[in-house]
């Protein structure tokens, strides 16, 4: 022996077995057999879930809300409304998570789990066909904000003379305190029924055997009680860093003028006369994520933006007496939050214009949907009562008629003592009386049975393309809708036209492109990652491109503090962009900086780097430069900028924030089961302390007998 | 530290500093812990103060063990009263309540 230590003689085999088991340890770990494979055996998760969140304003909070650890339940699918029975009183293991069909999801059935929440740990829709009507929104929507109070008329004020959304369920403005979920895809729908079948049905009515499929939902949101409370909490100032819990909703509007002002100049503008085109951007449903606004949105800015492309052709030779100023407000479904905030900065020096600038307003509110050949022109009775305004206003409504000529179809002014209905023109008559029209299909109520709902979508408006199409000749094929769409941009681009004083001889050529609008009625409601919109649009944010070919999302979001829009902001502003601006043959590096060069001004043009087409010879996309003036303005309700977040007076809506949002299903047992295994642990547990007990008290007796070995080998 | 170890006078001084509080001979801390220290007081000294046989500090040992306890008890008394009727009330003193708090829990009022 070489005079090693003893120690080293005995360990050396149990130090190579040790290293060896941390090399396959090791091994295992970093490859591709994951750790935690025993996790994944258990739980199946589901990943296209769209949630419902909490909102808050200054009063209320509404959405639904999980527990912190996620809502379990055992999966009952329903079948009907009186199955009902089953989940909240006759079944033998709740809590149950009721998962519904949509034919089933309405508010008599959600109310009655409601009522019963104990039982209901929680509820998933699947959407399937639409039903023939379902409005999750309020009979009267923005009934607080718009214009009519009791102050400015008492019989007008709350819907009392017209109930513009009658089919309105208020669904979306309940509080739900279990987590409810939406599933998109189909397999995984698939998944959860076979499992509710294989485990979870009743044989012959006698009770069910466990393991029962269950299903976990996690939605905590972080925000309570309103408005106030939520941004005061943000707000405070702890040693640790502080937790923002809810965020103001918001955006930002599209404007564009004809002529464009110096958009550093704020303020009135002297002798300078402004007809504002108004239509509205975002929509919403139950599912905030999952809105489509067909008719409620869609169809009335896509006119407008026609109406824009074919007034800016007409307009580039003839001079007129008055400007035109395109605005497409967002946010308008969450108590106006876009044109409330576009009138509080003209009040206060903030916009370009000020409210003694405005000469009229023509806004397009839903148009899609009509019930004849008439298309109806709605006027506000009150601030007609005043004789100049009502002078303006027959003025307006003779341009809208007269330019119908040719067309197929007519406006009609409603009844003289109907209100306007919920439109972003009410903002502007709360602060001063301004002539002017909104055009709807409808001449009282809605025609929209689907309003701000998930069904109101291209099947609602019949967008239908014969079956054997391709998706670039659907993007190319001319629908009905589309056809008439483009009848309705023609007529309100010729009122524009009028209005703004142009000369009348011009008027008949003022025609818009039924390509461009069925193009972009394909892309807003059926498929945007289409060619159009990639040529169109932006290479700097890749915002279009989108990996699903669904829709872009309507609802407004929240108002970041970087300068990032959503995307359907974006494809807006490009696409307005392309139709009323000229390309220019600036470089990418030009057209960041252009001002450097003699002819460009960015103080009143914007230069957009659009992305362009892909020429048939080549892969490489011709980008260029577009100079428009099209701008984004922000969009953020003026009460949070006051800090008045009680405001009745201007929209305090804010989204909850959370930590993560996910859904599983898995077998659960019984509770029996589970106690017993439980016990059986503790039980263990204690007999073994008891053991080691004994076993150490009596140590020397027992292990007296062996002798260690102790030979001095060394 | 083992108590059978030490001299009687010794023990009577340890005892003395807790009670009031000046461990380490740092005073300023010692009012703000007294009413831990007095529980450590109570458990420590109590087989000293009551179940030895009697030597001659155990008197003094005795009066800063039950001065102790009674202290104890009354901060136990105070603390848990303010705490029950904060976590009761914080949600309805809404602004008061959350300026009060130190952590407010996400989710719930």
């Amino acid at each position: 022996m070489t005079g090693r230590g003893p120690g080293t003689i005995i360990g050396f085999p149990h130090k190579r077995k040790l290293v060896t088991s941390i090399k396959l340890f090791l091994f295992f770990c970093l490859s591709d057999v994951s750790c935690n494979s025993v996790a994944q055996k258990i739980y199946v998760e589901l990943n296209n879930t769209v949630p419902c969140v909490r909102l808050l304003n200054a009063t209320h909070q509404i959405g639904c809300q999980s527990s912190i650890s996620g809502d379990t339940g055992v999966i009952h699918v329903l079948e009907s409304e009186a199955d009902l029975e089953w989940p909240l009183s006759k079944g033998p293991n709740p809590p149950y998570m009721v998962l519904l069909e949509s034919s089933l999801f309405t508010k008599s059935i959600m109310m009655k789990m409601k009522n019963a929440s104990s039982r209901v740990a929680g509820v998933v829709v699947v959407p399937k066909t639409s039903p023939p009507e379902f409005s999750p929104h309020t009979t009267c929507p923005n009934e607080n904000t718009g214009v009519y109070t009791e102050t400015y008329d008492h019989n007008l004020a709350h819907c009392n003379t017209t109930v513009w959304n009658p089919r309105g369920n208020g669904l979306s403005y309940e509080e739900f305190d279990f987590p409810v979920f939406s599933l998109k895809e189909d397999n995984e729908t698939e998944v959860i029924k076979q499992c509710y079948f294989d485990h979870n049905r009743v044989v012959n009515g006698s009770g069910l055997q466990y393991p029962l499929c269950a299903m976990q939902l996690f939605s905590h949101m972080h925000a309570v009680t309103d408005t106030a409370t939520c941004m005061r909490r943000s707000s405070m100032d702890f040693s640790t860093s502080p937790v923002m819990v809810c965020d103001p909703l918001g955006g930002y509007n599209v404007c564009a003028f004809i002529r464009p002002y110096n958009s550093t100049a704020f303020g009135h503008k002297e002798n300078e006369s402004v007809v504002i085109a108004a239509a509205r951007l975002d929509s919403k449903a139950f599912f905030l994520e999952d809105s489509t606004g067909a008719e409620g949105s869609v169809s009335g800015f896509v006119t407008l933006l026609a109406a824009a492309q074919a007034l800016c052709e007409a307009t580039q030779e003839a001079p007129r007496t008055r400007n035109i100023l395109f605005a497409f407000f967002h946010g308008e479904v969450f108590d106006y939050i876009g044109s409330s905030r576009m009138v509080y900065d003209m009040k206060n020096n903030m916009f370009v214009i000020d409210l003694d600038n405005v000469h009229s307003i023509l806004e397009i509110g839903q148009v899609a949907v009509r019930s004849g050949t008439n298309l109806f022109l709605h006027s506000d009775p009150v601030s007609r009562r005043n004789n100049t305004v009502h002078d303006e206003v027959t003025n307006l409504v003779k341009n809208l008629q007269s330019s119908t000529a040719g067309l197929n179809f007519s406006f009609v002014e409603t009844d003289f003592s109907q209100p306007l209905p919920p439109s972003s023109f009410q903002r502007f008559l709360r602060a001063r009386a301004i002539p002017g029209i909104v055009l709807a299909d409808h001449q009282t109520d809605f025609n929209n049975r689907y309003y701000e709902s998930f069904y109101d979508n291209a099947a609602h408006l019949n967008l239908t393309y014969p079956s054997n199409l391709s998706p670039e000749e659907q993007l190319e094929f001319v629908t009905d809708t589309a056809k008439s769409l483009t009848e309705v941009a023609t007529a309100v681009a010729r009122t524009l036209f009028k209005q703004a004083g142009g000369n009348n001889s011009q008027v008949n050529k003022i025609n818009a492109d039924p390509k461009t609008v069925t193009q972009m009625l394909y892309g807003f409601l059926v498929r945007s990652n289409n060619s159009w919109f990639q040529v169109l649009g932006s290479s700097l944010r890749c915002v279009f491109c989108l990996s699903e070919p669904n829709p872009p999302q309507y609802y407004v979001g929240v108002a970041k503090s970087s300068h990032q829009a959503n995307a359907l902001t974006y494809l807006v502003q490009y696409l307005l962009a392309n139709l009323t601006g000229t390309a220019t043959n600036l470089t990418q590096s030009q057209c960041k900086k252009p001002d450097e060069l003699p002819n460009e001004s960015t103080y009143l043009y914007s230069y957009l780097w659009v992305q362009g087409m892909v020429p048939p010879n080549s892969t490489q996309r011709e980008s260029f430069c577009v100079r428009t003036a099209v701008r984004l303005v922000k969009a953020v309700s003026p009460a949070f900028d006051l800090g008045d977040y009680v405001s009745k007076e201007y929209s305090t809506w804010t989204k909850s924030q959370w930590k993560f949002i996910k859904a599983r299903i898995f077998l659960v047992a019984s509770r029996d089961l589970e106690m017993l295994t439980l016990g059986v642990g503790v039980a263990v547990l204690f007999t073994s302390l008891l053991v080691t007990y004994f076993v150490s008290t009596k140590a020397d007796v027992l292990f007296s007998s062996v002798r260690e070995p102790n030979n001095a080998a060394y | 530290m083992n108590l059978e170890r030490l001299p009687n006078e010794e023990k009577l001084t340890l005892c003395r500093k807790y009670y009031f509080g000046n461990v380490y001979n740092v005073c300023v801390w010692g009012f703000a812990f007294l009413p831990f220290l007095w529980l450590v007081n109570v458990v420590w000294f109590f087989k000293e103060a009551f179940v030895k046989p009697t030597y001659t500090e155990q008197l003094q040992i005795k009066t800063y063990v039950k001065c102790s306890g009674l202290g104890f008890l009354l901060w136990v008394a105070v603390l848990t009263t303010w705490i029950t009727i904060f976590q009761h009330f914080r949600a309805e003193w809404g602004e008061v309540g959350d300026y009060l708090s130190f952590t407010i829990p996400l989710g719930i009022p």
